[in-house]
């Protein structure tokens, strides 16, 4: 006990600084050349109240570049790192699957469904202006979570096995929507599959404003479940014995973990691998224990893809790559090695 | 403290418990025994609420168990399982400590005398050496031994017991029950136990229940129970009885 807890009081700074250092780091990177010390100063120029720095010393063209599109990208990228560790995490411990990921009951498949949807037919629902894709492409994520838990609801109860095997069913019955609408789809089809594959493009301050709430309350929340997580490690039974009302404890879960899969789907598209590999990780490292791997998960997946997008706008600079192809192909290799390294079960 | 009246469940229509009624005593240990299929198990699962009877009552220190939630029914009874616990990678001081969750509320976290308990608690199942060993590198009768001692953490007044001992070899079988021995003559706990081996449900319960095909066939000592033509008819075969050497409780030779 006592171990376990330091072991989150040593870690948990560590990892928010690292994730500081690769936040600074990555609005460094790109094709104008900026100084990290210049980052931090046109960040801190921007706190009211605060005027420590002598404005001139920086063109209006660098603080745009900083703070108007590097930095809110950035952020987004934790966020939603973050968002997909967290749900990956809960979806592991309450599916008691190792190779649960935040996608496995269908929440992605839907949000891609209704993205595809909106690029087709070019909907615009006019209160919504620029938020129709991420609103839209969110409630068919929703939905699909929905219909997957009444599929799996017999007799009031929802069992594991029929809650997984439902997820893909819907899965494969939302992909077969989707790969119609592609199909017919003609100019679109670029779009629409360089969406799918996940991107951090294209975002503003004011995705931030929406998703960043959203993801820090349900991070919050979670946190609120840690012991049931652990208790349902040690079977569901013995957890139910325990006093944990095992069904209620996990359809709040499911929700929760779905809400910040569908946030985070609907801003950046299907951002695959971190959610599965993060708490792995995590795990391989630092035991099963709830109480350090739903923190620690949260600031590794945030560090995690805040470290792949840069990569993916980098490597190739200027063209770049699709957000997913490089989280598979860091995650799946780091994972790989660990796994091979690691001497016993860890789940 | 325990009272089934008229209990039934019925799965797919057939009856898997029969208008089974029964009430324990407090303080006593109570032995539940019968041939496979009986539905011992399923009364344990009824008591403890994993599923609900079709018919009947069941009444806890007077109270109908059905209005109780789960985290109230587990303050007042602690079920262990033949499977007990899985092997999670946690520590067996967190294992063990996780018995306290039905007495905290959902902001709360353990405190001094939640610790205090969990070592007190350790060191009367003798697991003390073992506190800081992960679950998942114990051995069956270890793990067991974990169960027991987080059981005994959640203080109840009533220990269910669903063949704790099958897969566990007689030094471990004999260690688990004498556990619960100690606990219930120490703190007046009430035990209902679902045990295979009859010799064992002899030396260990005051009563023993015999259940059939989801009814009770008999109630009563084992002297009445642990009978040659009893068990012959409710078990198909043909025991010889003796008396142990030293209890003089009655055994069965196969």
């Amino acid at each position: 006990m006592k171990n376990r807890q330091s072991k989150l009081w040593i870690w948990f700074p560590i990892f928010s600084l690292i994730l500081l250092m690769s936040m600074s780091l990555s609005v460094t990177l790109g094709a104008a050349n900026i100084s990290w010390q210049l980052v931090w100063q046109i960040i801190f120029s921007k706190i009211p109240g605060l005027n420590l720095f002598n404005q001139a010393s920086w063109s209006a063209s660098t603080e745009t570049i900083v703070w108007d599109i590097r930095l809110p990208r950035v952020l987004l990228g934790a966020v939603v790192g973050a968002a997909l560790a967290l749900a990956g995490a809960i979806y592991q411990g309450v599916l008691r699957n190792p190779l649960a990921d935040p996608f496995i009951l269908g929440v992605s498949s839907g949000a891609s469904f209704g993205a595809a949807l909106v690029f087709v037919f070019g909907w615009q629902v006019f209160w919504l202006g620029q938020f129709t894709l991420p609103a839209v492409a969110f409630l068919f994520g929703f939905l699909s979570l929905l219909i997957v838990y009444f599929l799996s609801r017999v007799n009031n109860k929802v069992r594991l096995e029929t809650i997984i095997l439902a997820g893909v069913v819907v899965q494969s019955f939302v992909g077969a929507c989707l790969s119609l609408v592609l199909a017919l789809s003609n100019e679109q089809l670029q779009t629409i599959v360089f969406w799918m594959m996940g991107s951090l493009a294209l975002t503003d301050w004011s995705y931030n404003q929406i998703i960043f709430p959203i993801i820090l309350s349900i991070s919050v929340i979670s946190t609120f479940f840690i012991k049931e997580l652990n208790m349902l490690g040690l079977g569901e039974e013995a957890a139910h014995h325990s006093g944990v009302s095992v069904q209620r404890t996990r359809f709040i879960l499911l929700i929760l973990a779905s809400i910040i899969t569908g946030a985070a789907v609907s801003v950046s598209g299907a951002i695959g691998f971190v959610g599965l590999v993060v708490p792995h990780i995590i795990r391989l490292m630092f035991g099963a224990d709830y109480r350090v791997v739903l923190p620690l998960s949260i600031i590794g997946g945030a560090i995690f893809l805040v470290g792949a997008d840069a990569f993916a706008r980098t490597i190739l600079a200027p063209r770049e790559i699709p957000l997913g192809v490089v989280t598979a192909f860091l995650g799946a290799p780091f994972f790989g090695y660990l796994l091979r390294r690691a001497k016993r079960g860890y789940f | 403290m325990l009272d089934l009246q008229n209990v039934s469940k019925t799965v797919d229509e057939k009856p898997i418990v029969n208008q089974v009624s029964f009430s324990v005593q407090k303080g006593k240990s109570i032995g539940l025994i019968g041939p496979n299929g009986a539905g011992k198990s399923t009364i344990v699962k009824l008591i403890s609420g994993l599923e609900k009877p079709t018919n009947g009552l069941i009444q806890l220190m007077g109270k109908d168990v059905q209005q109780w939630s789960v985290k109230k029914l587990a303050q007042h009874t602690a079920v262990l399982t033949q499977e007990g616990l899985s092997p999670y990678p946690i520590t067996v001081f967190d294992a063990v400590l996780m018995g306290r969750y039905p007495h905290l509320g959902f902001f709360q976290r353990e405190g001094k005398k939640d610790f205090d308990l969990v070592e007190h608690v350790l060191e009367t199942t003798g697991l003390t050496a073992f506190k800081d060993q992960m679950l998942d590198t114990l051995s069956g009768g270890e793990r067991q031994r974990v169960a027991i001692a987080k059981a005994m953490v959640q203080q109840p007044q009533m220990l269910l017991l669903d063949e704790p001992t099958t897969f566990l070899d007689i030094g471990h079988q004999k260690n688990i029950l004498n556990l619960v021995k100690d606990w219930q003559r120490r703190d007046g706990l009430t035990v209902l136990m679902v045990l295979h081996d009859l010799n064992l449900a002899a030396q260990f319960c005051d009563e023993l229940i015999l259940m059939n095909k989801g009814k009770v066939v008999d109630i009563g000592s084992s002297e009445q129970i642990i009978a040659k033509e009893t068990l012959e008819q409710v078990y198909h075969a043909n025991p010889e009885i003796i008396r142990h050497p030293k209890s003089n409780i009655p055994q069965i030779l196969l």
